[in-house]
């Protein structure tokens, strides 16, 4: 991969300890693009995320994150500011296969404890796509002097057609998340029916528990 | 008056030339989904050269039609590309308009 100046300044940036910013998830959409985001995870997590790329390899935004365990009654309100970075991408002839990571820092407050604290976020995601299949792993921890939770995703799509620029794209994705924390006891499966076209994507099932889980995000 | 005639017709000739538009088409690696289709033609969109954009998911091809008498070298798009995530594995130039393109792509998908 061919690294510019610019790009070495933000690998030693991302290498340079805790107060290094870092990169993000449905991370960079594509260069000199916005991407907004926001998810719904079956009461347990709520998402939004506005991020600005300029470059395929760059973004940086600011989001929002609501945890609500239903182990405890307890939820983890955090605003932050983030940074996400793709360490390395492969183009195959008809596949696509990333590595991004990402890190950032937030406000945050919870109803276990007084005031706010300062939160750190760190966390990376591997995937791969072809136009019939995908799979993604992602990790997101989120720690600060009263908590640590970590946010384990994998997601394995299969699409019943490879569509084309110009079509609606259709995935069936089988989820499986893990929460650290006594966020949710065991591993949260989920079925969802993805649709995407254009810069709008939009997710939309059901976990194992019958609880709904929506995500919506839009590249422009 | 043979002089005048010749120059008028090598004028025609010369506008001709220049009045017709040129395609160029790419093959382009790791190009899969929308998203990547919309990156790039918004980044080859971007070109005072640039008439119109095609992209085929299918055929891993991007097409750029190019105004009457302008172009982009190929140093520029393989940079255009490169900078937008992707790979280039060759690039033709053709006077097919981008619209016979289409119907090519298009016909490859029946």
């Amino acid at each position: 991969m061919h690294f510019s100046n610019n790009r070495r300044w933000v690998a030693t940036l991302l290498c340079a300890g805790p107060l290094a910013l870092t990169v993000q998830a449905k991370p960079i959409a594509f260069a000199n693009g916005t991407t907004v985001m926001s998810e719904y995870g079956a009461g347990t997590m709520i998402e939004a995320q506005a991020f600005y790329a300029p470059y395929y390899w760059l973004s940086t935004g600011f989001g929002y994150l609501r945890l609500d365990s239903d182990v405890e009654r307890r939820t983890r309100d955090i605003e932050y500011v983030r940074v996400n970075y793709l360490v390395k991408r492969w183009n195959l002839d008809a596949a696509q296969a990333n590595v991004f990571v990402w890190g950032g820092l937030g406000n945050a407050s919870g109803s276990d404890f007084g005031g706010s604290r300062l939160a750190r976020n760190a966390g990376f995601q591997l995937d791969y796509e072809t136009r019939r299949i995908y799979g993604s792993l992602k990790s997101d921890l989120w720690e600060s002097t009263a908590f640590s939770h970590r946010v384990d995703t994998m997601q394995l799509g299969l699409a019943p057609y490879e569509h084309d620029y110009q079509d609606l794209a259709t995935w069936f994705v089988l989820q499986a998340r893990e929460y650290t924390g006594e966020i949710h006891r065991g591993t949260e499966w989920a079925l969802l029916l993805r649709l995407f076209k254009g810069g709008a994507w939009v997710e939309a099932g059901f976990t194992g528990d019958g609880k709904p889980q929506v995500m919506a995000m839009f590249n422009f | 008056m043979k002089i005048h005639q010749a120059f008028a017709a090598s004028l025609l000739l010369a506008a001709s030339i220049v009045a017709r538009a040129t395609t160029i088409e790419m093959d382009v690696n790791g190009l899969v989904c929308a998203f990547c289709a919309q990156g790039i033609e918004k980044k080859l969109r971007s070109f005072a050269a640039t008439d119109d954009v095609a992209v085929s998911l299918e055929q891993r091809l991007v097409a750029v039609a190019m105004k009457p008498g302008q172009d982009i070298g190929d140093e520029e798009l393989l940079k255009a590309l490169t900078d937008a995530g992707y790979t280039v594995k060759a690039i033709r130039r053709a006077d097919e308009p981008i619209d016979a393109v289409r119907k090519r792509l298009e016909a490859a998908r029946r």
